[in-house]
């Protein structure tokens, strides 16, 4: 690839947004980057799981707080030498990010094979039930948690400091946000856009359609575990709490604030709950209309009611309306139903595709889901 | 793969090599597990910038006014201050001075119940509006993860609202954590006494919440009736949150096979549960129940008079029928510094301030704010060595309404338990009388716990005869009076 091809407006955006968020430490408050934007890249990591599912996979997982709780839970057993619960392994810090990763990502491909075989309302609600029962089991389960949770976490050296964390939660949202953009068009990524269109048009070109959904929600858990290993070390502790139904509940709400057809939107989402959680209450007079810290909920509430009316594709999408108002290049984003997105227009699979590059039409697989042809040949044959 | 997509995968691979790079092979951060910024706590000017932390939301949501207002009435009492609202205390207060320090409140923290939340809350309080002292929490869980943000954050005080976790002092031992009150196991010593020598109690069954409030108030009970020889039969721990306890109250015995059941059900639960017991198998009766601090009138509206005769646990505050001088003083000096308070007690309805005050969440934040004006008097007002303000806390001993406070080498407080019994008054009603005052009680239990014991949980402490402090050494109550 040239150097002029990858110089797009959308790679130049992602290229000032990264150097905007290394620079933002040296001018912004500690509290704003310990608290503020830690939180974002943690809750926007774990959003984007939920926006990989849904945008190429058209599966809407409740799940994913559980799986980012696992992770959560596992280190702090694994990491605590001594403690009042858990296992209490005392192991170092990366046998115990491994032992993490491993245990969620394992989790997450079994609860993913049991879900691959539903799909829409009743896909969303197998994963609602999978928050649930993981709560309890972690509730009630003293041996690796108990009611009171795991507490007195220890933060490896290399995020030591909140600074440090704030970064490794920069560079993994990196990492993340052009991961799952690469992985949208791969093989098996367009294999599993094609699953998401026409499942069984794709299942008698003999792709194995619940190895794909499985996969790639063993993928969005490994991930889910990577932002679930950040919080605990920002957090210092997790418990039952932590991964109920309210927070499940929240980290949905942000990937609808944010727009879930927009990875950008996951991170956007987390940022804009994050800044009302946390400045909403310090506006003037404020207060004086009923708008309490108790009220907090409320506001979201309105807000997620707003954004549906008035940007059903979320914050992320509202500049692409504009756009399109204005008469520029059209992209049709994914629906966001629990049905899934189902695309007719050749053109809106192919912007789907391509995702917002537009040499890559002039460079290549230019396949598309449920033509059996080109990219999708690597895809995973079923058996 | 196509030849588009490798140069971005080597990208992500160079990119992933570069963290672990950066990330090197080291152990642990020694900066603790709190998730605090060491030394987030701003610089010293010598004003002690205060922040409150109650809840707003959850189920203690409706008690946010009481332990705002007990802070607050600690401030107005022994610091100055005049309050901003004579309707409620949310609105703050100003003045306040101590030694010539001024004692800025910053903030007021909104809780959930949950130590996620609380921890966001301290963090927004301490790091963002600079607060160096912090009164609160409420609960138990908080409590411990207020404690551990304390240890990692030493230039930090905290005294703790009336969170009551054994935990968060005898486990965590954050040298800048303060409890000057009991926890849940204290606030039931000398219940197992009273049952098992005056009502004759050789065996019982437990049932509580299951999590760290309702085992800890658990443990208290059981490490008293078993210290002077009585038998734990049964423990059942219901889920928070359970609304059919039917499955719960079958794993109980019948009451032809015990001598009586101990409950520390809270919430909507203590009266579903005790519903589902009456369903189950028979009637509740005074003689062969007992509660703590859940136990209340309120439950004889519910199921009959057939309760009076429980004996109940303590709480912060002694009950309601306890009067001295001081109490009276007290609760008079409250109705004077507010015309009403829309307190948990009064449905959140306004009310005297009197009746917010004499009730245990007031009162144990109020103890809090107590403990920080008398610690920078010792202090002559500097704060400024940290080390010598926490030293001078650790050894204050707080002449309250309710009882003296001190500390214990953990600094939690040794304190007086009220227990009490549920009787019918001249009129029917089912009242809370007290009956004894059982004094000195300290968290260990005489070694039952400790900090290399397990915390209290489903099957701790084991059931052991051994010598208590205050065995036998309950001050009688009678008619309200102590008679010391």
């Amino acid at each position: 690839m040239s150097a002029r091809a990858l110089l797009t407006r959308g790679n130049l955006a992602f290229a000032l947004l990264m150097v905007v968020l290394f620079v933002i430490p040296t001018v912004a408050s500690t509290f704003f980057i310990n608290f503020v934007m830690t939180q974002t890249m943690i809750l926007g990591m774990a959003a984007a799981t939920i926006v990989f599912l849904a945008k190429y996979g058209g599966m809407t997982s409740l799940a994913q707080l559980l799986l980012f709780g696992v992770a959560g839970f596992m280190f702090g057993n694994a990491a605590l030498e001594v403690g009042a619960r858990g296992l209490n392994l005392g192991w170092g810090p990366w046998a115990a990010i491994t032992f993490a990763i491993a245990v969620t990502t394992a989790v997450a491909f079994v609860l993913g094979a049991v879900a691959a075989r539903t799909t829409g309302i009743y896909f969303l609600m197998l994963t609602l039930v999978y928050a649930v029962i993981g709560n309890f089991v972690f509730a009630q389960i003293v041996d690796i948690s108990g009611p009171s949770g795991i507490t007195s976490v220890p933060r490896p050296a290399f995020v030591g400091s909140p600074l440090s964390l704030y970064y490794v939660g920069v560079v993994l949202s990196a990492i993340v946000y052009l991961g799952f953009r690469v992985v949208g068009r791969t093989a098996f990524g367009l294999a599993l856009q094609g699953v998401r269109d026409d499942p069984v048009r794709m299942a008698s070109l003999g792709f194995n359609v619940p190895l794909h959904r499985t996969l790639a929600f063993t993928l969005a858990g490994f991930v889910a575990g990577l932002s679930g290993l950040l919080n605990v070390w920002w957090n210092g502790q997790i418990d039952p709490a932590s991964i109920s139904i309210g927070p499940t509940l929240i980290l949905l709400i942000i990937a609808v604030i944010g727009g879930v057809s927009y990875f950008e939107g996951a991170w956007l989402g987390a940022f804009v709950y994050v800044l009302i959680f946390t400045y909403l209450r310090d506006l003037p007079l404020v207060d004086q209309i009923g708008i309490t810290e108790a009220r907090f909920n409320t506001v979201i509430g309105i807000i997620v009611l707003l954004i549906m009316v008035l940007s059903p594709e979320g914050a992320a999408g509202i500049a692409e309306r504009i756009r399109r108002r204005l008469g520029g290049r059209t992209r049709t984003a994914s629906s966001t139903s629990t049905s899934g997105p189902r695309s007719t227009d050749p053109d809106e699979k192919e912007s789907e595709v391509h995702d917002d590059e537009p040499n890559r039409a002039t460079e290549g697989a230019g396949a598309v889901p449920g033509s059996g042809s080109g990219a999708l040949g690597g895809g995973l044959r079923g058996l | 793969m196509s030849r588009i997509e490798r140069p971005k995968v080597r990208a992500l691979s160079l990119a992933v090599g570069l963290v672990l790079l950066a990330a090197g092979c080291g152990g642990y951060s020694d900066s603790g597990g709190s998730g605090a910024p060491p030394g987030a706590a701003p610089a010293d000017d010598g004003t002690v910038r205060l922040g409150i932390l109650g809840e707003c939301e959850g189920p203690f949501g409706g008690f946010h006014e009481d332990v705002v207002a007990g802070a607050t009435f600690a401030m107005v009492e022994h610091a100055g201050a005049t309050v901003k609202s004579r309707t409620s205390a949310l609105d703050g207060f100003t003045g306040a001075q101590v030694a010539g320090t001024p004692i800025e409140l910053v903030g007021i923290g909104c809780g959930d119940d949950t130590a996620d939340r609380i921890l966001q809350e301290v963090r927004r309080l301490v790091e963002q509006l600079g607060a160096n002292v912090i009164i609160g929490p409420l609960s138990g869980d908080e409590g411990i993860a207020v404690a551990e943000y304390a240890k990692s954050n030493p230039d930090l005080t905290v005294f703790a609202g009336l969170a009551g976790s054994q935990e968060a002092t005898l486990q965590v031992q954050a040298p800048n954590f303060f409890r000057f009150y009991g926890d849940g196991a204290i606030w039931n010593a000398g219940l197992g006494d009273i049952q098992y020598n005056k009502e004759g109690w050789r065996t019982v069954a437990v049932i509580a919440d299951d999590y760290s409030f309702g085992h800890t108030s658990t443990a208290g009970f059981i490490a008293d009736f078993c210290a002077v020889g009585g038998q734990v039969t049964h423990r059942v721990f219901p889920p928070l949150g359970t609304t059919d306890y039917s499955s719960y109250i079958a794993q109980l015995p019948d009451p032809d096979e015990v001598d009586g059941y101990f409950w520390a059900v809270g919430g909507t639960g203590t009266q579903a549960s005790l519903e589902a017991f009456v369903d189950a198998k028979g009637n509740l009766t005074g003689a062969q129940h007992t509660g703590n601090f859940f136990f209340n009138p309120n439950l004889a509206q519910a199921l009959g008079t057939g309760i009076a005769g429980a004996y109940v646990g303590g709480f912060a505050a002694l009950p309601a029928d306890v009067r001295t001088p001081q109490i009276d003083e007290y609760l008079a000096s409250a109705d004077a510094t507010w015309e009403s308070l829309a307190g948990a007690l009064s449905s959140n309805q306004p009310a005297p301030p009197s009746v917010t005050a004499a009730f245990g969440f007031f009162y144990g934040y109020y103890s809090a704010g107590v403990a920080l004006a008398q610690g920078l008097t010792a202090v002559d007002g500097s704060i400024a060595d940290r080390a010598a303000f926490h030293a001078a806390i650790s050894d204050l001993t707080l002449d309250l309404p309710y009882g003296d406070v001190r500390l214990d080498e953990n600094r939690s407080g040794i304190v007086d338990v009220g227990i009490s019994r549920l009787t019918v008054n001249d009129t029917g009603e089912v009242v809370q009388q007290t009956v004894a005052i059982v004094p000195g009680v300290d968290q260990t239990f005489g070694g039952t716990f400790g900090p290399d014991t397990p915390s209290p949980s489903r099957d701790f402490p084991r059931c052991e005869r051994r010598d208590l402090p205050w065995t036998g050494k309950a001050i009688p109550v009678v008619g309200g009076a102590p008679q010391r």
